[in-house]
């Protein structure tokens, strides 16, 4: 970092917090503070739903995920656009037409408070885990990068991102949110025509092509069904579209975006845009990784992209040996790679192509003894080695500010719908019921301030030094999703069911899903699916059998 | 103020979008340019296999 990097660093920073503050200006009321006074347009919601479902750490492991594993990441995005237009074809209308605040609302006016109440429980414990993680998680990687005490980068972030979402609200957020998106689009545009730029002269683009996907990175579609597999074009278009449909259907943090829409048709296309620009947006995220990829082809990769622990592994005793097979393995996949370049008919790339898969198994596998050594994996830290190492003066501070604001756009997405969910699901319904609108408004800031000082507390306290606990957290979410999203099919589309029958099938869909994690290897997207439709069927199974019970005793079916 | 009955209410709005004439429309132009999306993918994909 050269003092133009820092110089650009803190102006962002300080030009983004200071653009939330004045557009969230005026944010006086409670419908103004939670709903931006439903006065939002199309692109301004589309733009802040996607920085919101794009954290710092999917921005930043993303081109190592293509590195590492290729460009199958992208499928597990396909189910987007198909759950885009479901939800705006059924959820966006009624909840509009609900007049809720939150969508848990909506579900004691179809069903009952107790519905409501386990629902908004769910969802309670499902985002202030995760809250905490989406600050721990950037922060450790920023600070490892940065030189930062960790405790200093995790405070510095949240006090900036309470500021910005308790004064101006969800106005402040969704307007912040758009300027980074803008500037993340043209810091990732400048990152590719670097990686390609810095390639030796004698490897064009299409060769970088060529060579990533004879490194077998550029698979983007892989049309095998497996149980246990991922990311497959069917995981993609069923089990992801069954999670994307609960995160932006039932998840208040995506849902309270576009109740923020001036019509249902501005809600909708918010949604629609999502649809049609976030996969391509993701495909060319992984991209990046693939040609950062074929950049460390030509030039020698750290034996560990994470620099602190490549400064412990160097002190180690069998440091020695292992760079030396790897640096061994990356001369012969240098030589393979343009061995593949030069082959003008299929023996002779066929036989570049074992050659080069033989000198990448003896590179995987010193790394993977590197890394037993270190005892933390690095993907997350071979996109940012790329920057920090071959990047432009200036463009590093762009590049990691945009990385500290995806960051904040993400923690500010998720403490603003935490202290509507907080106040609106909780305080106002169990406790306070018939309280001014100052006092409620009064009440959102404080809800804004306790969820992000609770962040920063849950970050500081167990973000260092529990990387298991993080990757479990970012499991939560799916534990619970597929549970919320059946309850909104029953209330939705399904008359016949009354509370008392929903409840008892969210409970049922709970275990399901708990019985798969534990008894099953089905992959975590599948989780979704199975929550779901336990839930419906339990639901209805419980519906039938009252139905008939109440015919034969008179007494009201269903709750 | 909150579901204050005395406050004039806003209208719910659904006006048709701006292009292609009604909803269902647009939903199918999406599921379709999903299919290319995917089918461009694919294609990128085995060409680029080795």
């Amino acid at each position: 970092m050269t003092p133009i990097d820092w110089v650009v660093l803190f102006a962002w920073l300080i030009f983004l917090v200071s653009y939330g503050l004045w557009r969230g200006r005026g944010s006086n009321t409670v419908d103004k503070f939670l709903l931006a006074g439903k006065t939002m347009p199309w692109w301004a919601m589309g733009l802040s739903i996607m920085a919101t479902q794009a954290s710092a750490i999917t921005f930043i492991s993303t081109p190592g995920q293509a590195y590492t594993d290729g460009m199958r990441f992208v499928q597990f995005y396909f189910g987007l656009p198909i759950a885009m237009v479901i939800l705006s074809a059924t959820a966006v209308p009624i909840f509009h037409r609900a007049k809720v605040y939150t969508a848990y609302e909506y579900l004691e006016k179809r069903f009952d408070a107790k519905t409501r109440s386990l629902v908004t429980l769910t969802f309670l414990i499902s985002r202030c885990a995760q809250s905490g993680v989406a600050l721990a998680a950037p922060s450790i990687v920023l600070s490892v990068i940065l030189g930062w005490p960790f405790q200093f980068t995790t405070i510095a972030m949240g006090a900036l991102v309470i500021l910005y979402t308790a004064s101006g609200g969800i106005k402040a957020v969704t307007y912040a949110d758009v300027q980074q998106m803008a500037v993340i689009f043209s810091a990732l545009v400048l990152a590719l025509i670097i990686a390609i730029s810095l390639l030796p002269a004698d490897i064009s683009f299409v060769d970088a092509v060529r060579l990533a996907g004879a490194a077998g990175k550029l698979n983007a579609v892989e049309t095998k069904f497996d149980w246990n597999d991922r990311y497959t074009l069917w995981t993609g278009l069923i089990g992801s579209t069954f999670l994307m449909l609960s995160y932006f259907g039932t998840d208040q943090s995506q849902v309270q975006r576009y109740l923020t829409g001036k019509s249902i048709g501005q809600s909708r296309l918010s949604l629609l845009f999502n649809a049609v620009a976030k996969v391509p947006m993701q495909f060319f995220i992984l991209f990046i990784g693939a040609m950062v990829f074929v950049f460390f082809l030509f030039v020698k990769p750290p034996l560990v992209f994470h620099p602190l622990q490549m400064q412990q592994l160097a002190a180690t005793a069998e440091y020695p040996s292992l760079e030396a097979r790897h640096t061994k393995a990356f001369d012969d996949r240098q030589t393979a790679a343009r061995h593949y370049k030069d082959a003008h008919d299929p023996v002779a790339r066929a036989a570049a192509v074992a050659e080069f898969r033989s000198a990448q198994q003896a590179m995987d596998s010193a790394h993977r003894d590197a890394i037993k050594l270190t005892h933390e994996n690095d993907t997350n830290y071979i996109f940012l080695s790329f920057v920090t190492h071959y990047l432009p003066r200036g463009i590093i501070g762009l590049v990691l500010g945009v990385i500290f604001t995806a960051a904040m756009s993400a923690i500010s997405g998720e403490i603003n719908s935490l202290a509507t969910v907080t106040v609106i699901d909780v305080y106002r319904r169990h406790f306070k019921r018939d309280a001014s609108d100052r006092h409620y408004l009064y009440a959102s800031r404080v809800a804004t301030i306790f969820w992000g000082s609770y962040a920063i507390v849950f970050a500081t306290i167990f973000g260092r030094g529990f990387g298991a606990l993080i990757e479990a957290v970012n499991l939560v979410g799916s534990y619970f999703y597929g549970t919320m999203l059946g309850v909104f099919v029953l209330a939705f589309f399904v008359k016949r069911v009354g509370g008392t029958a929903a409840f008892i099938g969210a409970i049922a869909g709970e275990a399901a899903i708990v019985a798969a994690s534990k008894l099953t290897n089905m992959a975590f997207l599948w989780w979704n699916v199975v929550g779901c439709v336990v839930v419906i069927v339990v639901a209805l199974a419980i519906s039938y059998a009252t139905e008939r019970e109440s015919t034969e005793t008179g007494l009201p079916v269903g709750s | 103020m909150i579901d204050d009955p005395n406050q004039p209410q806003k209208p719910i709005l659904d006006e048709p979008p701006p292009i292609l004439g009604t909803w269902p429309r647009v939903y199918v132009f999406v599921l379709i340019y999903l299919a290319i999306v995917i089918f461009a993918f694919y294609l990128f994909t085995i060409h680029f296999r080795p």
